[in-house]
């Protein structure tokens, strides 16, 4: 349904996106997954007919969206990565303008109802908190009823009761039978809501599969994390049963591992034997975010 | 259609919305105008001219007091009775524009019909010459007074009359060359600086990448800003008609329907100006500065508050060459002259063709999105 091909831009001779090709299907909520700079956005735009690719090809519903940008746009909907709102209209009044842009636009009461912003109705933008922004944002990108949203980051920069809200909402339009490809650097969110996933790293896609795929992709699918006085004992961890890989970050050790039990109760053992204090001790199935990280050894989100 | 009243409707309640537009875009033409008009004219606008005059009576006979009481009633004479001494003073301090001394021996003079023959002088006019217009002023006014009593004392019949023929119909004063100016000023500024200003921060902000993402079409955006400014420029340009009508008695002598062509001609062609420089500007920031250094010598050499040939001919050429003096002219002509469309040809084919070019340079270079 939205098909992308080799697609290619280029700023000041840096290949921003680098190659990008995907398909995705109707009905699936789709994701971009990388960190700031990876070339999400950039690859959002050009597929929403913001930015003009300097090669490769676009299709939405059959529809040339490099060709055809303006008959693309009236079939989807977009929210973009700043909450570009009139800080001076209302709510309301933000959905009539916007709704206006589109042949068919959705009844006002409707849109205000599903993103729960009634009582916000005759509030101006500016006063509207982050989270009610953001729902207004998507309510303007779903105005005209589209089959496809596309989302540019929408948690960023939200608190985590205002994040689980959107989630729910976003959620809700997948319900409805719309599809939804978004971007993110969450690793959880994408977890939480993607069918599928994209890993992007400059500019390219590194990977693309089922959140559950990815993650069983790698050689381990836990992780121990404790801190260590010494680390002496590094060598005789990568000989602790089950250990695929050792890893330090940030004063943290990190056993990656696919026996969990083994693993851990040989670290146990072996700590007693050497007396040896294992601080912060705790452990985690693997992430998306160790898939990226073993993927491009760079961390997903900056601490 | 829809998005366009939409839009338009928009940006009105953007306008009524935000205070900081209201202020500097209404009260500041106003306040200028009573602050100037105010201090600058005299209030009324009709009495435009007065002289003030020290009168020493040395004389002090029916006939010099009659003198001094004809000079009184003399429309534009501020006349105040004083000693030699005094009234030379005053002068000097820049207190009273003219001193006439009436010598002693004027109403024997005038008694004797002027029989007595030449002798010396027995009026004598002190003037400060450094200030020709109001010495040449002062001394005609004053000449042609004594003229008059030198005439009757010998019952002189001319031989050719003289008529008056006064080709000013209209009591003209600072105030009625200002108003028309600030109209200027205010369509200038409001719309270059404005467009330029809003259209750069919402390119930043994404506001325009947003729409842009929607079938919405540039010119129907571009369309709706013209509508909504329009709308406010004329309201505003009302607005400051009626307070100077109401408070300064400022008339617009012209025809309206030809003075709201001028406001909408000026009107596109400054907004078109705006969205050029909103388009060229790199960043929002710089937006405004470019606006300003545009913007600034306009009001200097636009004739706003004082009038073009006053300036230096080194300036002319670019008086000439650039649109807000073309503005002021016709509104000026329009309000103060009654002057008719034939009339204003110069300055509405100027502007026209300014409206062109510049419009269609903003179509070529609007963009949504930041380079």
């Amino acid at each position: 349904m939205i098909r992308v091909r080799n697609l290619v831009k280029r700023y000041g001779g840096i290949r921003v996106v680098d190659g990008v090709g995907f398909d995705v299907a109707e009905g699936e909520v789709f994701g971009l997954l990388g960190p700031n700079g990876a070339g999400k956005t950039t690859t959002m735009e050009m597929i929403e007919g913001l930015r003009k690719p300097d090669s490769g090809e676009i299709q939405l519903f059959g529809v040339d969206g490099v060709r055809e940008p303006d008959k693309m746009k009236e079939m989807i909907g977009v929210q973009l990565q700043s909450t570009a709102l009139f800080d001076h209209l209302t709510a309301e009044e933000s959905i009539l303008l916007y709704g206006s842009f589109y042949r068919q636009m959705r009844p006002v009461d409707e849109l205000l109802k599903a993103f729960d912003l009634e009582e916000k109705r005759k509030t101006l933008v500016k006063h509207l908190s982050g989270g009610q922004r953001q729902r207004l944002a998507i309510a303007l990108a779903v105005v005209h009823d589209p089959r496809v949203i596309f989302l540019d980051e929408p948690t960023t920069g939200l608190d985590p009761k205002a994040r689980r809200d959107l989630w729910r909402i976003i959620l809700t339009l997948k319900d409805e039978g719309r599809t939804i490809f978004l971007s993110t650097h969450y690793m959880e969110e994408a977890e939480q809501l993607c069918d599928r996933v994209a890993i992007m790293n400059a500019g390219q896609v590194i990977d693309l599969d089922s959140p559950s795929g990815l993650i069983r992709q790698l050689a381990s699918d836990s992780v121990i994390e404790f801190a260590l006085e010494k680390k002496a004992m590094e060598v005789s961890l990568r000989q602790l049963r089950g250990v695929k890989e050792v890893r330090q970050d940030e004063g943290l050790i990190l056993l990656l591992t696919n026996d969990l039990r083994g693993t851990l109760s040989e670290l146990i053992r072996t700590a007693d034997q050497e007396e040896l204090a294992l601080s912060g001790l705790r452990t985690r199935t693997a992430t998306l975010e160790d898939v990226f990280l073993e993927r491009t050894g760079k961390r997903l989100t900056e601490k | 259609m829809k998005a366009y009243w939409r839009l338009t409707w928009a940006q009105l309640l953007l306008f009524a919305r935000n205070k900081n537009t209201i202020i500097w875009s209404l009260l500041l033409p106003i306040f200028m105008m009573l602050a100037l008009g105010t201090f600058l004219g005299d209030g009324t606008g009709t009495d435009q001219f007065q002289l003030n005059v020290t009168v020493a009576d040395e004389d002090d006979t029916s006939y010099s007091r009659n003198l001094v009481k004809e000079l009184s009633k003399t429309g534009g004479l501020n006349v105040s009775e004083t000693s030699r001494a005094s009234g030379l003073a005053q002068v000097k301090q820049g207190n009273a524009e003219v001193f006439v001394l009436l010598k002693k021996g004027m109403g024997k003079r005038l008694s004797t019909e002027g029989k007595a023959g030449k002798s010396e002088p027995l009026v004598e006019l002190y003037l400060d010459q450094s200030n020709p217009a109001v010495a040449e002023i002062g001394s005609t006014v004053i000449r042609e007074e004594v003229d008059r009593f030198n005439k009757e004392a010998v019952n002189y019949q001319p031989p050719v009359e003289t008529k008056l023929v006064n080709i000013q119909t209209r009591p003209l004063g600072y105030i009625d060359f200002l108003v028309p100016g600030i109209l200027s000023l205010m369509i200038l500024s409001n719309n270059l600086n404005g467009v330029a200003a809003t259209i750069a921060s919402w390119r930043e902000r994404g506001i325009l990448r947003r729409m842009q993402g929607t079938p919405l079409k540039s010119s129907t955006f571009i369309a709706g800003q013209i509508t909504a400014r329009v709308l406010l420029n004329g309201l505003q340009a009302v607005t400051v008609l009626l307070v100077g009508y109401f408070v300064f008695d400022v008339h617009v002598y012209g025809s309206w329907m030809l003075l709201l062509m001028f406001i909408l001609l000026g009107t596109l062609t400054f907004m078109s100006i705006g969205f050029i420089i909103a388009s060229l500007a790199r960043t929002p920031e710089s937006a405004s500065p470019i606006a300003g250094l545009v913007t600034f010598p306009m009001i200097f050499v636009g004739g706003i508050f004082f009038p073009v040939r006053d300036l230096p001919g080194l300036l002319q050429p670019l008086v000439k060459a650039i649109p807000i003096g073309y503005l002021t002219d016709a509104l000026r002509g329009v309000m103060n002259e009654g002057a008719t469309l034939p009339q204003l040809w110069v300055p509405a084919t100027v502007l026209g063709a300014w409206l062109l070019i510049s419009f269609t340079i903003a179509t070529l270079t609007f963009r949504w999105d930041v380079k």
